[in-house]
């Protein structure tokens, strides 16, 4: 969403219960343009890219690197936590995620598609050697990936000095879920409240790419009451 | 699980652990990084370990050709019978989960999608490492960090060991800045001699050993006379180690680089 607020294209944002089966790849987040359908968010750049809309032309073969580095870097930290938080843990399990992911259908649907995508998600993290981690270690590496794109920003606007780019656009989703999502416990979102250059950097985007959109978007009632603001 | 560090009665396993052991001794090679090439340091990690990682596990471990005639041979012949018969078998498979299940998954549905897909970025990765490197000889300027032994860990196999197929290492000497690098660690580092790779021949490389040490030898007692204002900082990295940095060409007066072991 953020990405493409970003580019300035106008978008409407829709909430589905089948959303991960629609989804040609299964991933989220997918988009809808025409006839076409495209998931996940290298994709949905590189198909943006290709009508003529991009945030990283400014940006030369060296940046460029770095960009696509850092994007990995969140991908293999944050996003593995978030999933590891919500599939592994198992109080944020019984809690949270059973009840919210099998919430749109009846008993026993619920539990059993929410049983199904945990041990999916366990599995994936076996494979990738997470499942032997505590949570302490997970949040340690939280903290650990927080600092360096912290320690990145520095006192720039965005990660690339004046313009916004994919990476940002990234980092934005990822935080801004992390520091608005209600969980069992604080930790997670104390992490990053922990740098102010990074809630400072997700305030800006929010008041920037959101706020002024909030009043003439089209967006459907389902979305409106799932939005939050930062600044609450 | 490799790799594995024995120190005294102490052992331990994951490079990262182990880094942080070393650390812990005060052996640190990121002492002279600034914060935000500490966190670049993590970002091209976690971009080798993403978009190289898989492919490299697939050459080693999946393909078949290799692995029937180069991985499990030499792993074999390094493991007591009768695991021998077992192990290989068992981390094949773990590569292949591995893949499966990370990179796996609609819309690429058969194993050939999902190698093509990971090779393709594979490449990409390459292409990228070349670009941050550059013409510089480390990746963060004249001494080497934790950085250059990561890319130099995933790159070295590729670049070195023989398989049938070799997709990838053809893809590697394309790019002669990381074979440069490569190349510079191993004649450092591991003191191989690098046979066809360089120009310079057997000869010309012990004459300029023999030159550089006596340069050392001769510099080393000239920094103990140095005047306060001439050195650099004040403060000193911890178990510091002088030693050569080898010119190619063979270049009479090369500087001094004091490296953090």
């Amino acid at each position: 969403q953020a990405f493409l607020q970003m580019c300035n294209l106008p978008i409407q944002v829709v909430c589905r219960a089948n959303a991960e089966y629609m989804s040609p790849s299964g991933k989220l987040p997918f988009i809808h343009v025409g006839n076409q359908v495209v998931s996940e968010l290298g994709p949905i750049v590189q198909f943006v890219k290709a009508k003529g809309h991009s945030l990283s032309d400014g940006l030369d073969e060296v940046q460029k690197a770095e960009m696509k580095a850092y994007m990995e870097l969140v991908n293999n930290m944050l996003l593995t936590a978030e999933l590891y938080l919500q599939w592994c843990d198992d109080v944020t399990v019984e809690e949270i995620t059973h009840p919210r992911y099998g919430s749109p259908y009846p008993w026993p649907l619920n539990r059993i598609l929410s049983y199904q995508k945990q041990w999916e998600v366990r599995r994936k993290m076996k494979a990738i050697g997470w499942a032997g981690k505590t949570l302490e270690q997970v949040l340690e590496d939280v903290d650990q990936c927080c600092q360096a794109l912290s320690q990145r920003l520095g006192t720039q606007p965005y990660f690339f000095n004046k313009q916004p780019t994919e990476l940002d656009a990234l980092v934005f989703g990822h935080l801004f879920t992390i520091l608005t999502t209600q969980l069992t416990t604080d930790e997670l979102s104390e992490k990053v409240k922990n740098y102010s250059n990074l809630t400072a950097f997700c305030r800006r985007i929010e008041q920037q790419y959101f706020e002024g959109h909030d009043k003439d978007s089209s967006a459907t009632v389902a979305a409106q009451s799932a939005k939050r603001s930062l600044l609450r | 699980d490799v790799p594995v560090l024995i120190s005294e009665d102490i052992v331990i396993s994951q490079p990262a652990k182990i880094l942080n052991f070393l650390r812990k001794q005060k052996y640190n090679a990121d002492y002279e990084l600034s914060a935000k090439q500490g966190a670049d340091t993590l970002a091209y990690i976690a971009l080798l370990e993403e978009k190289l990682l898989p492919a490299l596990l697939h050459t080693f471990w999946v393909e078949a050709e290799n692995y029937c005639s180069v991985t499990k041979p030499w792993f074999a012949s390094r493991i007591p019978f009768p695991l021998s018969l077992y192990l290989p078998g068992k981390m094949s498979r773990e590569a292949l989960n591995r893949i499966l299940l990370t990179r796996g998954g609609p819309p690429l549905y058969s194993l050939t999608e999902v190698e093509a897909q990971i090779y393709r970025d594979a490449k990409e990765c390459l292409n990228l490492l070349s670009k941050r490197l550059g013409t510089s000889q480390f990746f963060f300027g004249d001494t080497p960090t934790t950085l250059d032994a990561f890319v130099f860990g995933f790159l070295a196999p590729i670049y070195k060991v023989c398989f049938p197929r070799i997709q990838l290492q053809e893809h590697l000497k394309q790019l002669p800045n990381l074979c440069r690098f490569c190349d510079d660690i191993l004649t450092c580092y591991f003191r191989l001699t690098v046979s066809g790779h360089s120009p310079a021949g057997q000869d010309t490389a012990d004459a300029n050993l023999q030159k550089l040490t006596q340069l050392v030898n001769k510099e080393s007692n000239l920094i103990e006379k140095m005047d306060d204002n001439l050195r650099k900082s004040p403060q000193h990295p911890p178990r510091k180690l002088t030693t050569l940095k080898l010119a190619a060409g063979g270049q009479e007066s090369s500087p001094l680089n004091r490296l953090s072991p």
